[in-house]
C-alpha cells in the first residue's frame, strides 16, 4: 500500500497508509475500535477501492479491469469475523466455495447438485482436525469452533498468497481462540502470508510483526519481538477503557 | 443428497425446454407486423387530449372501483377473520366449532375468481356500479379473512390468559392482548390487497365492467396501439406509486414483507395510532368514492329473473367433458407456474450485474403485473394458435411481474455479506448471487411460488375466459349460453379444484418452510 487513504463521514478511516507484506510475514494488527483496522483489510483485500497506484500486488499495481481484479483477488482469502459461511449448503459445499473463483458453471452447478472433490475436502478438514465425517452435515448445524475451521478450510480451497483475518477471535473462548490462531499462523506460513487483525497483545507470540494502528495512521510498525508495554500504551493512551485491550 | 436449496430455485424454469420445443409447432403465419407495431407504439403513444381524457376518466374509474372494494373487502374480512378465529370463540364460550365452520364456509367466496363473481353478479343484477366492487369485496374479503384467522390463532395467548384470569371481559381483553400485535400483519396484507385490487379491477374492466380495462381492451381490439399505450404508461404510473407509497410505509412502520426475511416490529402506542388513523382515512375516502360512483350496495338484493331451466339442460351440465377440462386447466396451472416461477430467478442470474439489464427486467416485470393476462393472450393469439401455450405464457408472464419484485424484495433484505465474501475471492458475480443470496431466499421465495400456484389455479379461468382452454373456457360457453346447471356446476368444479390445490400448495408450503 502506498500512501492510501479513505474518507470517512469526519475523519479519514485510512491516513496515508503506506506498508508492504512479503512472502512468508505473518503480520498482527493492532488498534483502538475505530482505528481503521477492518478497513485496512477492506483495501486489501479489494472491497474498498482505491485510486490507482495506490495498491500493489506482487509488484504490480492492482487491476483496474473487472476481470484482472478477480484474477488478482482469487489469491487473496479473507476470514470474516461473522464467517460468512452459506447456512443452507453442506460443509463440502460451502469448502468447495472457495473454488468458485476458479470454476465455471459446470463445476459450480455439479457442486450444488453433488458436492464434488471429496477427496480434497476430507484432506482440508484433516488439516483443520476436523473429522471427515462432518463433510455432509449442513454448515447450520455444527458447533461455533467447527464452524469456524470451516470458514477457514473455504480459504484453504481457495489457496491463496496472502491471508486475510479480520477479528477472528473476537467472539471465541480462551481455548478456541489459541486453537484458531494456531491454525491461522500454520497455514498463513511461507510461501503465504498472514495479515490479521486483533485486540489481544497476549496473542503475538506467533507473529513475525505487528503494526500499531490508530486514528486511520501507521502508530508503528515493528518486528514482534521488539514490541514492548510502553509502544502498546501509547497505542490505546487516551482510548475508551472499553475500546483497549484485557 | 438433495441439490441445493439454490437450484431448487432454478428447477421450474426447465419447463421453459418443452415450450421452446413446442413454440415454432404453436406459430401461424400472420400477425408478426402487429406486433411489431405494438411493440413500437410503446415509446409512442397517443397524445390526443380527446384519447387521454376519455383515459384518464376510465383510470379514476378503475382506482375508484379499486379503492372501495379494498376497504369493503378489509372491513369484511377483518369481521369475518376475528368471527373465524378460533381463539376469539375459545375465549368467549369455550369451544372452536363455530369458528372452524365458518371458516370452512368461507372458502367458497375465496375460490372462486373476482372476475367469475363480477360475471354472475352482471347477470344476476345487471351493469351497475356495486358488481364490480362487489366482484372484488366478496374473494378479497373471504382472502383478509383468512389471514385475519391465521394470525390471530398464530399470536401467543399468554397475554390474553393473563388479562382473562384478571377478570376482564373476553372481548376487551382480545382487543387489548390481541388487536396491537394483529395490527402490522393485517395492514402489511392489506397493502399488498390494495395493489391487487388495482389489477384486478383493470381485469374486470376489460370484461366490461367499466374503467381502464374497458378502453385497453377496445384500443387491443380496435389495433389502436399507441391509444392502447398511452392508456398503459398512465395505469404503470399509478401501479408504481402505489406499489413505491405501500413499501415506503412497510418500511416506516416496520411491517413484515410477504417473503417474511425480516421481523416485524411491534406495532404499539404512537405507531398504532398513526396506522389506525390511515386506515380509517382511506376507508372514509373509499366510502366517499362509493357515494360519488353510485355504488349502492342495496343493488346486490334486487336480482333479475332467473330463465326457467329445462331439466335436461342438467344431463348436459353432466356430460360435458370434464376430464379434459380439469386436465386442460391443471397442465395450464403447472405450466404457467412453472414459468413464473421459474423463470423470475433465471432472468436475475442471466442479467446478473449489469444494472441496465436489471432496470429493464423492473420494467418488464412492472409491465407484465399491470397488464391483464387476457390482453396478453388476445395479443398472443396475433402470432400462436389458441390453445394452452399462449394461455400459459400469458398467466406466466403476469405472475412472473409479481414474483420477480417479490423475489428481488427478498434478495434486497437478505444478508449481503456472503455474497461479497465470495466476490471479494474473486468469484464471479454471477455465481456469488447463485451461492450466496439465492440459497438464502431460495425456500420461502418457493414457498410462496407454492402459494402461488392455487393462486394461478383460481387464475385460469381468466385466459380460460378468452378462449384457450380448461374450464374457464368452457364457462365462457356456458356464460354466454346462459346455460346455468352448466356454470353452476363448473363453478362447484373450480371451487373444489382451488380447495384440493390450496391444501397441496398449504402442505408443500411447510415442508418447505420445515426443511
Amino acid at each position: 500500500m502506498r500512501r492510501v487513504s479513505v474518507m470517512g463521514r469526519e475523519r479519514p478511516r485510512l491516513d496515508q497508509v503506506s506498508l508492504t507484506i512479503a512472502p512468508g510475514e505473518r503480520v498482527a494488527l493492532l488498534g483502538p475500535s475505530g482505528a481503521g483496522k477492518s478497513t485496512l483489510l477492506a483495501v486489501a483485500n479489494g472491497l474498498l477501492p482505491v485510486p490507482p497506484g495506490q495498491l500493489l500486488w506482487q509488484g504490480a499495481p492492482a487491476a483496474r479491469s473487472r476481470r484482472s481484479r478477480r484474477l488478482q483477488q482469487r489469491r487473496i482469502g479473507t476470514l470474516w469475523q461473522d464467517l460468512r459461511l452459506i447456512e443452507e449448503l453442506s460443509v463440502q459445499q460451502n469448502l468447495n466455495a472457495g473454488r468458485l473463483a476458479t470454476w465455471g458453471w459446470p463445476q459450480a452447478l455439479h457442486n450444488l447438485v453433488l458436492p464434488r472433490d471429496t477427496v480434497a475436502c476430507a484432506a482440508v478438514l484433516q488439516r483443520l482436525d476436523l473429522d471427515p465425517i462432518l463433510l455432509r452435515v449442513p454448515v447450520s448445524g455444527l458447533s461455533g469452533g467447527q464452524r469456524q475451521r470451516v470458514a477457514l478450510g473455504r480459504l484453504l480451497r481457495q489457496e491463496p498468497d496472502l491471508l486475510l483475518a479480520d477479528e477472528p477471535l473476537a467472539s471465541l473462548d480462551p481455548r478456541l481462540a489459541a486453537e484458531l490462531l494456531a491454525l491461522l499462523l500454520r497455514e498463513g506460513a511461507a510461501p503465504r502470508a498472514l495479515l490479521l487483525s486483533l485486540h489481544r497483545p497476549d496473542l503475538l507470540a506467533g507473529f513475525d510483526r505487528v503494526i500499531g494502528l490508530r486514528d486511520g495512521c501507521v502508530h508503528f510498525d515493528l518486528p514482534a519481538n521488539a514490541l514492548d508495554q510502553g509502544a502498546l500504551e501509547t497505542l490505546y493512551a487516551g482510548c475508551d477503557p472499553l475500546a483497549r485491550p484485557s | 443428497m438433495k441439490p441445493a436449496p439454490s437450484l431448487l430455485l432454478l428447477l421450474p424454469a426447465l419447463v421453459l425446454l418443452p415450450v421452446l420445443l413446442l413454440l415454432p409447432q404453436a406459430v401461424h403465419g400472420g400477425g408478426w407486423e402487429l406486433i411489431g407495431s405494438f411493440v413500437s407504439a410503446a415509446v409512442q403513444p397517443s397524445r390526443d387530449p380527446v384519447v387521454l381524457g376519455a383515459q384518464l376518466q376510465g383510470l379514476g374509474i378503475t382506482c375508484a372501483m379499486a379503492l372501495v372494494g379494498w376497504a369493503a373487502s378489509v372491513v369484511l374480512g377483518l369481521g369475518l377473520g376475528i368471527a373465524s378465529a378460533r381463539v376469539v370463540w375459545q375465549s368467549w364460550l369455550g369451544c372452536t366449532w363455530p369458528a372452524d365452520l365458518l371458516a370452512r364456509l368461507l372458502a367458497l367466496p375465496r375460490a372462486i375468481h373476482e372476475l367469475i363473481w363480477g360475471l354472475i353478479l352482471l347477470q344476476l343484477i345487471g351493469l351497475e356500479p356495486v358488481v364490480a366492487v362487489a366482484a372484488i369485496a366478496i374473494p378479497y374479503g373471504a382472502l383478509v379473512a383468512r389471514v385475519v384467522r391465521d394470525l390471530l390463532d398464530a399470536l401467543p395467548r399468554r397475554n390474553l390468559e393473563g388479562l382473562l384470569a384478571g377478570g376482564a371481559p373476553p372481548g376487551l381483553a382480545l382487543l387489548t392482548a390481541m388487536g396491537p400485535p394483529l395490527l402490522p400483519g393485517l395492514l402489511s396484507y392489506s397493502g399488498y390487497r390494495l395493489e391487487c385490487a388495482l389489477r384486478s379491477a383493470t381485469l374486470l374492466g376489460v370484461f366490461g365492467l367499466g374503467g381502464l380495462g374497458n378502453d385497453l381492451l377496445l384500443s387491443l381490439q380496435s389495433l389502436q396501439f399507441r391509444e392502447l399505450w398511452s392508456g398503459l404508461w398512465m395505469l404503470l404510473l399509478v401501479m408504481l406509486v402505489l406499489e413505491a407509497l405501500v413499501a415506503l410505509l412497510r418500511r416506516h412502520w416496520g411491517m413484515p414483507q410477504r417473503l417474511g426475511l425480516r421481523r416485524p416490529a411491534a406495532a404499539v402506542g404512537r405507531q398504532a395510532r398513526q396506522l389506525l388513523l390511515l386506515l380509517l382515512a382511506l376507508v372514509l375516502l373509499a366510502a366517499g368514492l362509493a357515494r360519488q360512483q353510485g355504488v349502492n350496495p342495496l343493488q346486490l338484493l334486487h336480482w333479475q329473473p332467473l330463465p326457467p331451466v329445462d331439466p335436461g339442460a342438467w344431463r348436459d351440465a353432466v356430460a360435458l367433458p370434464w376430464p379434459d377440462l380439469i386436465g386442460g386447466t391443471l397442465s395450464l396451472t403447472l405450466v404457467a407456474t412453472a414459468l413464473a416461477v421459474g423463470c423470475a430467478p433465471l432472468l436475475l442470474l442471466l442479467v446478473g450485474p449489469w444494472r441496465p439489464g436489471q432496470w429493464a427486467l423492473q420494467l418488464l416485470w412492472a409491465l407484465g403485473r399491470l397488464w391483464p393476462p387476457p390482453l396478453t393472450a388476445l395479443l398472443l393469439l396475433f402470432v400462436l394458435k389458441p390453445g394452452l401455450l399462449p394461455a400459459a405464457l400469458a398467466l406466466g408472464f403476469h405472475n412472473l411481474g409479481i414474483l420477480g419484485r417479490l423475489l428481488l424484495e427478498a434478495l434486497g433484505s437478505a444478508d449481503p455479506g456472503r455474497e461479497q465474501a465470495l466476490l471479494v475471492g474473486g468469484c464471479g458475480p454471477r455465481l456469488a448471487l447463485l451461492y450466496g443470496r439465492f440459497n438464502q431466499v431460495a425456500r420461502t421465495y418457493l414457498a410462496y411460488g407454492a402459494y402461488r400456484s392455487d393462486v394461478l389455479l383460481r387464475e385460469t379461468v381468466v385466459v380460460g375466459l378468452v378462449g384457450s382452454t380448461g374450464l374457464g373456457s368452457q364457462l365462457r360457453e356456458s356464460l354466454a349460453a346462459f346455460a346455468w346447471p352448466q356454470i353452476a356446476l363448473l363453478l362447484v368444479a373450480y371451487a373444489l379444484l382451488t380447495l384440493i390445490g390450496e391444501e397441496l400448495s398449504d402442505r408443500a408450503r411447510r415442508r418447505l418452510l420445515q426443511t
